[in-house]
């Protein structure tokens, strides 16, 4: 037998040690070493290879959109089986989370959802993002080419988006009735001004509301002018003319007209809005499609009194739509290199296929940017909320009068200066449009 | 005598023989102070002085998206001399700020006397009452409070009792400060209660007894014996709603999300801060936003010690 003198004894600790943390590293190898040998050895024998996917989104109905999409990605996929593994954050908390784990090089999802406005954010400097031209391109001819735009950076798209958001006029037909206005004879902005004055005149309804702490009452009709923020070229327009019109035209609304005011919580997603819309308190609204969703989740009396139409053009043959928030998903640089392909394979058939298209409709109630799906029985369908009419299809008519919305490098920051400075100071402080236009710009501007 | 003497030893850490007892590595005082601490100072060290450190060498640097970095000098800190924003920010910070020392100072130490006078039966039970809020999360601080300040709001309701009419507080730009101190004082009131209500508790009773053999009523009480002895607990709690003032931050935001309220109204230095941060990605520019907002509240801290008094025994 032998002695275990001290040293000994020392030596054989170390060793306990050392086998102890080769265990572990073994175990932990042995892992990685057996699921990679389950998918090298499934793909092998002709089975679907398991890919493990991170999803991060900020939208709790889009981790069951996507869930159900990987579901049917495998039943009809002999190459690879998705198990997604999507989780649900706050907002600002997601993409804080993602822009730390990007920049810090480990931690972030291989698949996200970045909202329009933070979607800038990431590409500036060295893009984190995959490019997904190559799977846009094998159904561009079927898309709606505009909603590409706001996820190009030097003609590259790295985002697809959930929806068209086709910007429209919800109107309160039972208000309307009342001041005896035709809805379709509304055209041109001069129409709905005139009948907003018969609304005002003869019921106790305003005819519009515009938000003072948010931007889409500001930026929907001046991107349908044909501004917005940024051009094609990346330019800033924030000064442009054509915003300057358009806010123009809202002022007078507010100011001289005096048919349209300051929504009630400040914008159009706050309980007072929801609430103010419900009593009857606003003849007409102008948002984006996806606002459907609002009214019957959160306004149950406004069933069957909303009509939906095109803007008020403000030129004859002008654009009389343009498209309003989103929310672009994307593949990140952070993706194992041999889970790239099975990403995008899953990304192009969870979004830009003919199904996929249809399920944005009737899963989550959101226009479709596929132009062959709106001929879908699914989308043709009349929606009782809404009038009874076959929405869907009334929005595909506005198709070739569609202004497209740029996303220059400085979007989140001009969307900013839109929800905190130029709504508020030109509907409630009466400030001039091209002076709060031009200061606003001037603030971007000096950013760089 | 020979106990003392053995006691003495050990304090000295010598043997009755003067030879230093064999202590293990381990044992030895030092070390196992070290041991310790070392996990506050590791954590300390990578999360604040790190962190700080890094913060001040970005503060140089113009960082414009992922992976890219340039020395700027003091681009950064110049540009904070002239960011428009950035002052409406400091500006509403500062009137913050200003507001809550005028209402979390006076209102909490006067109910603080209050509590602990003789008429106030179940002291603890009430002091527990106005110390929930401090507990309450903050979403549903916020949840609540955007119905309370809405304009059909029960703070609207009650206001009109007295004929005031409805005001639109989370609408209007000259009402979104106030807005914010009326929810700080539901939050903070609380917190500032206890601090008031230990200092009083350090003040002999036999002072008030005397006060009032000699015919102080309680006013007098309170003004010429409770006020300042607690000087010293005054300056704390200054000091620390300074330090909140300047941090506002979760307010604004569960007000009025990412935005800065109406009008900017809201926006305060951390949310402008944490928006170029992290809306802007321009990490550096945040930076220098931060070590100017350190210094600002360093120069105000230490004007509120030197009106004090806090530096009188040095000199």
């Amino acid at each position: 037998m032998l002695a275990i003198t001290g040293f000994g004894r020392r030596r054989l600790r170390w060793k306990a040690v050392l086998i102890a943390g080769l265990l572990v590293a073994a175990s932990c190898g042995s892992g990685d070493d057996d699921s990679a040998a389950d998918g090298d050895g499934g793909a092998a024998n002709g089975e679907a290879q398991d890919i493990e996917l991170e999803f991060w989104t900020f939208v709790d109905a889009h981790t069951d959109f996507m869930q159900a999409r990987a579901d049917e990605f495998n039943e009809q996929s002999d190459e690879y089986n998705i198990i997604l593994n999507a989780s649900s954050a706050d907002f600002e908390d997601m993409h804080d989370r993602l822009l730390v784990a990007l920049q810090s090089g480990s931690g972030a999802p291989d698949i996200v959802d970045i909202e329009i406005q933070r979607f800038a954010t990431f590409l500036r400097g060295d893009v984190p993002l995959h490019p997904l031209t190559d799977i846009i391109d094998n159904h561009r001819s079927e898309l709606v080419e505009e909603r590409t735009a706001p996820y190009r950076a030097d003609g590259v798209e790295y985002g697809i988006d959930y929806h068209l958001g086709a910007w429209v006029m919800y109107y309160n037909s039972e208000i309307l009735d009342a001041a005896g206005v035709d809805v379709d004879s509304i055209v041109t902005w001069d129409d709905y001004i005139a009948a907003g004055q018969q609304v005002v005149e003869n019921t106790d309804a305003w005819m519009a509301s515009i938000e003072t702490t948010d931007r889409f009452s500001v930026l929907g009709p001046m991107l349908q002018n044909g501004g917005g923020t940024y051009d094609e070229n990346n330019e800033l327009i924030l000064d442009s003319p054509e915003n300057i019109e358009a806010l123009q035209l809202i002022s007078d609304m507010v100011h001289e007209h005096e048919i349209a005011t300051a929504s009630a919580g400040g914008q159009h997603h706050s309980e007072p809005y929801y609430q103010a819309l419900n009593e009857g308190q606003y003849a007409s609204v102008w948002m984006p499609l996806w606002y459907v969703t609002r009214f019957k989740d959160f306004m149950p009396e406004t069933e069957g009194k909303i009509l939906i139409r095109p803007m008020p053009e403000f030129s004859p043959d002008g654009f009389i739509s343009t498209m309003g928030g989103g929310t672009g998903t994307a593949i990140t640089t952070q993706i194992e290199e041999d889970k790239l392909e099975a990403a995008k394979a899953f990304l192009e058939f969870a979004k830009l296929t003919y199904d996929a298209q249809v399920s944005l409709y009737t899963d989550l109630g959101f226009d479709p940017f596929r132009n062959d799906v709106y001929d879908d029985e699914a989308l043709t369908a009349p929606d009782p909320w809404f009038g009874n009419e076959p929405v869907m299809t009334n929005v595909q008519a506005m198709f070739d009068r569609l202004a497209p919305e740029f996303t220059g490098p400085r979007y989140p920051e001009a969307v900013l200066q839109l929800r905190d400075v130029v709504a508020y100071q030109v509907v409630e402080e009466g400030a001039d449009p091209a002076e709060a236009l031009r200061q606003a710009a001037e603030e971007i501007r000096s950013l760089d | 005598m020979a106990t003392d003497t053995t006691h003495a030893d050990a304090r000295s850490g010598t043997s009755p023989r003067g030879r230093k007892p064999k202590r293990p590595f381990l044992h030895r005082p030092a070390v196992v102070a070290m041991v310790f601490l070392l996990p506050f100072l590791v954590l300390y060290v990578v999360f604040r002085v790190y962190a700080v450190g890094y913060a001040v060498v970005l503060s140089f640097q113009e960082i414009q998206g992922i992976g890219s970095s340039e020395w700027t000098g003091l681009d950064n800190y110049q540009r904070v001399l002239t960011d428009r924003t950035g002052f409406t920010a400091l500006r509403n910070t500062m009137l913050y700020t200003i507001g809550t020392l005028l209402v979390l100072i006076p209102v909490p130490f006067v109910l603080a006397a209050i509590l602990r006078s003789r008429w106030v039966a179940r002291q603890s039970m009430f002091r527990s009452i106005l110390f929930l809020p401090v507990l309450t999360s903050l979403v549903v601080v916020g949840v609540v409070f955007s119905l309370l300040l809405s304009t059909n709001g029960l703070l609207n309701g009650f206001l009109g009792l007295f004929g005031v009419p409805a005001q639109a507080w989370l609408e209007t730009r000259h009402l979104a400060i106030p807005a914010m101190i009326i929810m700080a004082t539901w939050r903070w009131t609380g917190i500032n209660i206890i601090y008031f209500t230990t200092g009083l508790s350090n003040i002999p009773n036999e002072l008030y007894e005397s006060a009032a053999v000699d015919g102080a009523g309680p006013i007098r009480q309170f003004w010429h014996l409770s006020v300042p002895l607690s000087k010293p607990i005054i300056l704390f709690v200054t000091v620390l709603t300074i330090f909140g003032g300047f941090q506002l931050f979760v307010e604004p935001l569960v007000l009025w999300g990412s935005g800065g309220g109406p009008g900017q109204g809201g926006l305060s230095a951390v949310v402008h801060l944490y928006r170029t941060a992290f809306t802007s990605f321009d990490l550096g520019y945040a930076s220098a936003i931060g070590v100017v907002l350190a210094a600002i509240i360093m120069v105000f801290s230490l004007i509120m010690l030197k009106a004090f008094g806090f530096f009188a025994k040095d000199r």
